[in-house]
């Protein structure tokens, strides 16, 4: 894979690389980039799910309730008063 | 070996192995009625869980995953929390954020991936049973190169719930232990459905009587790029079904070879869109620049928090999903999986169970893992891939030792929910089998 798209996907994923790894993760995915057109000689398959078995979904009445003390969910995390700290949006 | 001295040794076989990133500081069992570990990527209320990464470091979970809360209802006590690759993204526990577990049997190798801390607990703690994951192999490449028995049982048996995700897909909660009877005695206790995971609300009933096995089909492509070692294990271990009373036949599997990119395509493309959750916020590492622009900000978090292997895999996943090459990569992975689904379907018409060696190697060194490419360890997992990708319960049973006394492990594959198969496989096997424990 080459250096530009290495760092277009890495900035769709958040990820800041150094150019050292820039070099590495471009010449890993290349070679397994490479061994994924083995994928191309496979047989196409009409059905196929997302998961392995059947899923249904499951469904609850709509009725608000609280599985567990917000307090306690605020407990480990950076917060003014009771709100998350967090970057500047702008 | 009572409680008590187990708990009192912890501290020292610890210090040996590496096998816990966290652990209790009792020395009471008080009412419990056995010892458990679990795996570090399932959430526990009294010790931090970080599932092997930095970006998670201090992370305090206030709620018990489901399979912990079971153990514990059964009467278990966690002693610890095991050490494991960052996300599970390993063969070998050595792509970690913390302590790399190391085989009792040679500490100079890899207890395996990427629950090598619970297989390696499993081994070197008399009566212990440990909570694995396996999303690809992590539950039987572990257990192989330690020498204990491992089930990753149905996809969907065990609730998921406090799992933090690797692949939704793909992942399954399971038991290792060095007694092949607890692989049936722990899946009773934490199988079940729960609607805090609906994809376990859909399973049957566990079964759980004595079946008897009286067919195993060997897939040829899972006895080709063995290591000597591993291969005369296996054949041995052939030969002694074949003294049970097992008829061994070889078959063809044709989707075998592709089960390969399949699976790593669909477990980036999952890991990737899972991992976008961690930025510094609410959980974990928080200590970024708070005066960064939002998108600098969770990038400077990220880059700083994610090791390696995860972010080659989150960069693999994000290049999968992307406009122009979803079709090639995920959507054909997706039939590649019905078609790995569809092979072993077949062969189980006529046969109880398939077969395979667990893994193509023992153990290795840790510096020869160091001169490994990423591709080769993802190779190095084709035969624990297949079964993982087909949501089928599958377990490792050790069935051997090479010339420096390496464990040597076989997995075998029974068809969707019918875990029943495997239990009584493992103590079948168990009975003509003399395990052996790492001496101190």
């Amino acid at each position: 894979m080459d250096r530009q798209t290495v760092e277009r996907v890495a900035r769709t994923a958040h990820i800041w690389l150094t150019e050292e790894e820039l070099d590495k993760y471009s010449k890993d995915l290349g070679d397994i980039l490479g061994y994924f057109e083995l994928l191309d000689e496979a047989p196409e398959c009409d059905s196929h799910g997302i998961d392995p078995i059947g899923v249904a979904d499951v469904t609850r009445d709509d009725e608000p309730r609280m599985d567990g003390d917000p307090d306690a969910l605020l407990r480990g995390m950076n917060t003014y008063e009771r709100y998350v700290r967090g970057p500047r949006l702008s | 070996m009572t409680m008590e001295s187990t708990l009192a040794s912890l501290r020292d076989v610890n210090s040996r192995y590496g096998m816990f990133h966290a652990m209790t500081d009792d020395t009471e069992p008080g009412d419990a009625e056995f010892l458990f570990s679990a795996k570090d990527n399932l959430t526990s209320m009294d010790m931090e869980t970080c599932a092997g990464s930095r970006i998670l470091a201090g992370y305090r979970p206030n709620f018990d995953a489901t399979a912990i809360a079971k153990m514990r209802a059964a009467g278990g006590k966690l002693v610890g929390k095991t050490n494991m690759d960052e996300f599970g993204f390993g063969t070998f526990s050595a792509n970690s954020g913390y302590e790399i577990p190391r085989n009792p049997f040679d500490t100079e190798r890899s207890c395996g991936g990427s629950s090598g801390g619970s297989a390696c607990a499993a081994i070197a703690i008399e009566y212990h049973v440990s909570l694995g994951v396996s999303t690809g192999g992590s539950i039987c490449c572990p257990a192989s190169f330690c020498g204990v028995y491992g089930i990753a049982p149905t996809y969907g048996r065990v609730s998921r719930y406090g799992l933090i995700d690797y692949g939704n897909s793909l992942d399954k909660i399971g038991v290792l232990s060095a007694r092949a009877g607890d692989l049936r005695k722990y899946i009773e206790v934490i199988a079940g459905r729960d609607e805090k995971d609906p994809t376990s609300c859909v399973q049957p009933e566990l079964r759980s009587g004595k079946v008897k096995v009286g067919s195993v089909a060997v897939p040829k492509d899972g006895v080709q790029g063995l290591s000597k070692d591993v291969e005369s294990a296996f054949r041995e271990g052939l030969e002694s079904l074949r003294s049970m009373g097992i008829d061994v036949e070889e078959v063809d599997m044709p989707s075998f070879k592709y089960a390969i990119p399949a699976y790593y395509v669909l477990a980036t493309s999952e890991a990737s869109t899972n991992l976008a959750r961690y930025v510094g916020m609410r959980y974990g590492m928080q200590e970024g620049d708070l005066s960064l622009k939002f998108d600098d900000y969770f990038s400077s978090i990220r880059s700083e928090g994610f090791g390696d292997e995860a972010k080659r895999r989150i960069l693999l996943g994000t290049f999968t999903r992307m406009v122009g090459y979803r079709d090639r990569y995920y959507a054909k992975a997706r039939q590649v999986r019905q078609l790995v689904i569809d092979d072993y379907k077949s062969v189980l018409k006529d046969h109880d169970l398939v077969l395979t060696p667990t893994m193509p190697f023992v153990a290795p060194r840790f510096d020869e893992i160091e001169r490994m490419t990423a591709l080769e360890s993802y190779k190095a997992d084709y035969l624990t891939v297949p079964p993982n990708l087909t949501g089928m319960p599958h377990m490792s049973v050790p069935c051997g030792y090479d010339g420096n006394g390496m464990p040597v492990g076989m997995q075998f594959v029974a068809d969707h929910w019918n875990e029943e198969a495997l239990f009584s496989m493992a103590e079948d096997w168990e009975a003509g089998f003399t395990l052996r424990r790492p001496s101190a």
